[in-house]
């Protein structure tokens, strides 16, 4: 790894402000895929680059890709500058901090070649034609992030972090209607993930469904109990729990872009829902597409409660939020490169599992849909009016499943959501994805999960 | 400032006997300020440069980013080894080999902007007309970016100022996001202004207004068409058509719209930050009318999808894959003041965000309203509603369309809309649904 100035930018940065930290990431990404048969070539890259953090009377920003002193010295003495206006400039700057950690890993990226990996995609481009799916895209990014973090109190962490994502799309057409599926697979480890992932049978078999989905029938709007699968309740955790449980968006940082939360302004504990509930955010879990030992700040990371029996319990904090609040920083601070500022981010959001049994979640429900999995969905700015639309879904009739519904649409608010629940599942499953924020926006790479849980008197459309 | 050597880097790619290659080198400066409840969260510098190498040995296409000059000669030589052990990319057919006989490079260059100075002023304004408090940011931006391929090469310089402002009272928001491209500076007092501008719908009425799902007319601002326009380019583009993910599939020379609905593809209007003087296989780019009075006329091309669809190059690479610019819809003759006093029953809508899509081919979709929703009666806005949503699909919004503004604005906000030049829209009969 290169970034032979970091340490004499610190000296630089930290002998012109009150608080000073820099960053040198290096980050090398392959990316292959395939589009309805054809290979769509091969893109790879290295990006690296140093952020350099400033703090006098306001808080600013260098980013610089070269190697050049007197070029990096000059975005810096730039940001010493306007660090010395007016604005906010409290920063939480914690303990010094010595380490050297790294993602395990037993099949390296490193040690995978290119004809291994556009096989892998190949296959899985071949499983969904002879499926039958009209439409097919296959992509697989995996990426070597070496980092190394230094600050003005001391602290110097060394970081080496490999992952891969895949993605698909696929489409049906059945009796002339389309129906089609995106799925994202992610792990911070090695090629293993991959090999264990049962991507072809997945994939087979989630074809299968949209066939039977495409023709199945529409319900007629009404309220339901229903039982939701992990994947539901895996954007539920985070799109209406760690969302607006950042508290830079809770304190408006973010406010022209992804949008405050509802629960600005708001007195703590507030309660969100069920007793029943309890929605977590962990970085801490090895394999997890979010894992880290520290965060993009060098700040250890911990297990968070965010939701915690129904109610409000603890925020995702970066060093300037946890600031704002006057607490320590819980780890929550993320940059997806090195151009790019760390904010309060998620790393795996999942609602915990609960005792219930699948099949008994279907006890006493009279009239009910079961959906599995969703494709559409979308929430509002202060993540409060949130809509998912079912992908694979049942009817329900006397606690049997007594057969398949079309994208049945639950458009609902969070608190509706949450007090609805009634029984957790003990099934706890995770999927992958890119969290968007920030401006540049900047994707993080997460898990959500969650296990079955049933809603009771919930209105579909 | 960069310490590339092109000239050094066409020549490897020529003696390491490629057969095919491009190169895009993209040095940027760019400065930023955030702020929030009224200050400055942060200021923001950036010095970058990028060399992008696009390759082919055959049809084996590669391609890689190169930050450090020093890697270089090793990044080709990976370049070569790795291109000879995938498999054939089938829709490459080659660069654009077509000499281009001129580009439209404005003389253009770096602006000075105070931002930090102009984030207050702007700030100030939105207070001044009623709100609370404020929160969003401004960049200044200056890219100079050098194309070049086996047969063409254009340089051109390209950035400009971003002003992206949300003012808040209680529970209301009014925003604005634009963009101002490097012809000419702007007025401080003009980027003030903007300010005021986003504050307007918190000054509107506010009594709440409760909807049923259904069928409404509904009145777009320049940044809902926008944000729609920017999630359905792609459908767009003859890379979707070929993948099967377009709803304008086997549509050329037929009604997809409105016949009072142009749009287009500008990028060569320099006043607007999505202007470039060439695409990424060093095309000269020009106006791509899309669809014009309601007729598809043209997709988005490289040369690569040219030759499959038999037509010319439309300067939108993307050497994979063609994208949009700069997109615009043409102005049509009424002020929006006079669509919303004419409009018997509707809603109008100042902003939307997330627009998902449930079926890319037939482009369903739903996106949620913010900053401003409300319910129109005889002419006059009565009350704003709120939990809504337009729940319907592309080709119904565009068959829709009754009327379009005379006022277009240039657009431009985080990842939800592109930059554009848009006006106001007025679509019939479009679904609303609502959260219960």
């Amino acid at each position: 790894m290169d970034g032979d100035l970091i340490h004499k930018i610190l000296d630089y940065a930290s002998s012109r402000s009150k608080f000073a930290e820099a960053r040198y990431m290096d980050l090398v990404v392959n990316q292959v895929g395939f589009r309805n048969g054809e290979f769509q070539g091969l893109n790879f890259g290295s990006e690296h680059g140093y952020a350099v953090r400033v703090v006098n009377r306001s808080i600013s920003m260098a980013y610089s890709d070269s190697n050049d002193w007197n070029r990096v010295k000059e975005s810096i003495d730039r940001a010493i500058e306007k660090s010395n206006f007016e604005g906010k400039n409290r920063i939480y700057e914690g303990n010094p901090i010595k380490d050297t950690w790294k993602v395990k890993a037993s099949k390296k990226l490193e040690d995978y070649s290119i004809e291994d990996r556009v096989a892998i995609v190949r296959e899985n481009d071949a499983a969904m034609e002879s499926s039958g799916a009209a439409v097919r895209v296959n992509s697989m990014v995996d990426k070597q992030i070496n980092q190394l973090y230094v600050n003005s109190t001391g602290s110097e962490i060394r970081g080496e972090i490999s992952r891969l994502f895949y993605f698909y799309l696929v489409g049906v057409v059945e009796s002339g209607e389309f129906e089609q599926s995106t799925e994202q697979f992610g792990s911070s480890s090695g090629f293993e993930y991959i090999e264990k992932l049962d991507l072809r049978d997945r994939i087979e078999q989630d074809i299968n469904e949209l066939h039977q989905s495409a023709a199945a029938p529409r319900i007629n709007p009404g309220k339901f109990d229903i039982i939701v699968g992990p994947e539901i309740s895996g954007i539920v955790a985070h799109e209406s729990c760690g969302h607006p449980t950042e508290y830079d968006r809770i304190i408006g940082r973010e406010g022209a872009q992804a949008g405050e939360s509802f629960l600005t302004g708001k007195e703590f504990p507030l309660r969100i829902g069920s007793p029943v509930v309890n929605v977590v955010d962990d970085p801490t879990m090895d394999g997890s597409f979010g894992f880290y030992k520290y965060d993009d700040e060098g700040i250890p990371s911990r297990k968070r409660y965010l939701y915690k029996k129904g109610e409000t319990n603890e925020f995702i904090l970066n060093r300037e939020s946890a600031a704002q609040l006057g607490i320590e920083s819980n780890a929550g601070g993320r940059s997806s490169s090195w151009n790019l500022e760390p904010l309060a981010r998620m790393s795996t959001t999942y609602i915990e599992p609960g005792d219930y049994k699948f099949d008994d979640l279907f006890d006493g429900v009279r009239r009910g849909v079961y959906i599995k999995s969703f494709t559409e969905w979308n929430i509002d700015d202060i993540r409060f009016n949130e809509k998912y639309v079912g992908k694979e879904a049942y009817l329900i009739t006397d606690g049997d499943i007594s057969g398949r519904v079309r994208r049945p649409t639950i458009e609902t608010n969070t608190i509706k959501f949450y007090s609805s629940v009634d029984a957790i599942g003990n099934d706890l499953q995770f999927s992958a994805g890119m969290c968007g924020k920030g401006d540049p926006e900047q994707g993080v790479d997460v898990w959500m999960g969650g296990p079955h849980m049933r809603l009771r008197e919930v209105y579909l459309q | 400032m960069t310490l590339f050597d092109l000239d050094k880097a066409m020549n490897k790619l020529k003696s390491r006997g490629f057969d095919e290659y491009a190169t895009e080198l993209s040095s940027s400066r760019i400065e930023q300020v955030r702020f929030s409840r009224n200050s400055k969260d942060l200021y923001n510098i950036w010095d970058n440069s990028t060399l992008v190498i696009f390759a082919s040995r055959g049809k084996r296409t590669v391609t890689t980013s190169v930050k450090d000059p020093g890697r270089l000669d090793s990044s080709i030589e990976l370049l070569w080894e790795l291109a000879g052990k995938i498999p054939e990319n089938p829709s490459f057919v080659g660069i654009n080999p077509e000499p281009q006989e001129s580009y439209r490079v404005e003389k253009l260059a770096g602006i000075d902007y105070d931002l930090q100075d102009l984030s207050q002023e702007i700030v100030n304004s939105s207070l001044e007309a009623g709100a609370e408090r404020a929160a969003g940011l401004l960049y200044n931006r200056a890219n100079t970016v050098e194309v070049r391929t086996k047969y063409n090469q254009c340089t051109y310089t390209t950035g400009g100022l971003e002003v992206v402002i949300r003012s808040f009272k209680g529970n209301d928001t009014g925003q604005e996001g634009r963009h101002f491209g490097l012809k000419e500076k702007v007025d401080a007092g003009k980027i003030s202004e903007i300010g005021c501008q986003s504050a307007e719908p918190l000054s509107l009425p506010t009594v709440r207004v409760e909807l049923n799902p259904g069928k409404y007319d509904v009145l777009m601002s320049p940044y809902v068409i926008g944000n729609l326009m920017s999630y359905s380019s792609s459908f767009l583009s003859y890379y979707s058509v070929e993948t099967g993910l377009s709803c304008f599939s086997e549509s050329m020379n037929k009604k997809v719209s409105s016949s009072t609905f142009t749009l287009v593809d500008d990028p060569i209007d320099s006043m607007g930050v999505g202007y470039r003087a060439c695409d990424d296989e060093a095309t000269s780019t020009g106006l791509n009318v899309l669809i014009e009075n309601g007729i598809l006329r043209n997709y988005m091309h490289s040369f690569s999808t040219s030759v499959h669809a038999g037509t010319r190059t439309t300067g939108n690479a993307g050497i994979l894959t063609p994208g949009a610019w700069q997109l615009k819809i043409l102005p049509g003759a009424e002020s929006a003041a006079k669509m919303i006093s004419e409009l018997d029953e509707g809603i109008l809508i100042n902003n939307c965000w997330y627009t998902r899509y449930q079926d890319y081919r037939n482009a369903i979709f739903s996106t949620v309203p913010r900053d401003g929703a409300f319910y129109v009666k005889n002419g006059e806005i009565q009350g704003s509603v709120t939990g809504i949503r337009i729940s319907d699909s592309i080709p119904n919004v565009l068959s829709g369309i009754t009327g379009i503004s005379r006022e277009t604005k240039n657009v431009k906000w985080w990842e939800e809309i592109a930059a554009s030049n848009m006006p106001y829209i007025l679509s019939e009969k479009i679904g609303i649904t609502k959260s219960f």
